[in-house]
């Protein structure tokens, strides 16, 4: 079951920059920054209420968010929901025939995830989370 | 106050070219319940709302979808709800941001106000709730 909006992804050239105003200005507190090798992205989360904002800065030119951003400029990427059981709700998606990204759960920055194809939802690009245990707070 | 005072996501914008399909196609997919829909006054555009906890997925689109054209939709905005839109909008006036002044929302008793610039390709507003007092009705 969904249980609430885990965070939205915003693309953006410099999560440096960004932060000037989404942590200086808005004063919004960083939860998390870390640096995903394998996705080549540097990941930050800003909590705000119940949810979180993440920014994610490309580290290297050959992924999806690298595109995104030379295709479409900076901006909203993807929404991510709360899950407690992200496998259950991958195999509830498949069994529904929507197309998926990711065909087994792996651990990302906002604990174990997965992506649906943004095909199935008419363009958006939709995450699935179910946060580890310990993990920036949550 | 605490930057700009924020407590909450208040609404996530998801625009589109048909908002009753797209909602649909949520409610099918995600297991998300549609809550309300609307006309937007003025405009017509035709809404679907969606809430997890305190945040809405609003689901936007225009007056009539065209007929045999593709759904399409797109992440598009955030409203984030504030304690004190007044000293929310001279703080981001501060850092830089333009900012427009505060206005009725369609909510009843509550200022929304734009955020036009600084927020890294994210249309943006803030909202307070409460802003307005109500109407007394009492008459002289």
């Amino acid at each position: 079951m969904l249980t609430k909006i885990h965070h939205v992804g915003i693309v953006v050239h410099s999560a440096d920059e960004a932060l000037k105003f989404y942590r200086d200005a808005l004063g919004l507190p960083v939860t998390a920054d870390k640096v995903i090798e394998d996705q080549g992205v540097r990941g930050v989360l800003l909590q705000i209420g119940n949810s979180e904002i993440e920014l994610l800065e490309p580290t290297r030119d050959d992924t999806g968010v690298a595109r995104f951003l030379a295709s479409r400029g900076e901006g909203m990427h993807h929404i991510c929901f709360e899950s407690d059981d992200v496998a259950k709700e991958l195999e509830a998606a498949r069994q529904k025939g929507i197309e998926l990204i990711d065909q087994a759960p792996r651990v990302g920055l906002a604990g174990m995830i997965c992506f649906l194809h943004p095909r199935s939802n008419h363009g958006v690009l939709v995450e699935f989370a179910t946060p580890i245990e310990g993990q920036h707070g949550h | 106050m605490d930057g700009i005072g924020a407590t909450h996501i208040d609404h996530i914008v998801i625009a589109s070219n048909d908002s009753g399909a797209v909602a649909e196609t949520f409610r099918r997919n995600l297991g998300l319940e549609i809550k309300r829909t609307m006309t937007r006054p003025g405009t017509g555009a035709q809404l679907a709302f969606a809430k997890l906890q305190e945040v809405v997925l609003e689901f936007a689109g225009p007056p009539e979808p065209k007929p045999g054209e593709e759904v399409r939709a797109r992440l598009w905005g955030l409203v984030l709800a504030v304690r004190d839109i007044r000293a929310a909008v001279e703080r981001l006036r501060a850092f830089g941001c333009e900012v427009g002044e505060p206005k009725p929302a369609v909510q009843p008793g509550a200022l929304i106000a734009t955020v036009k610039t600084g927020t890294h390709g994210v249309p943006f507003a803030l909202i307070q709730y409460d802003a307005i007092p109500p109407a007394t009705g009492a008459s002289a």
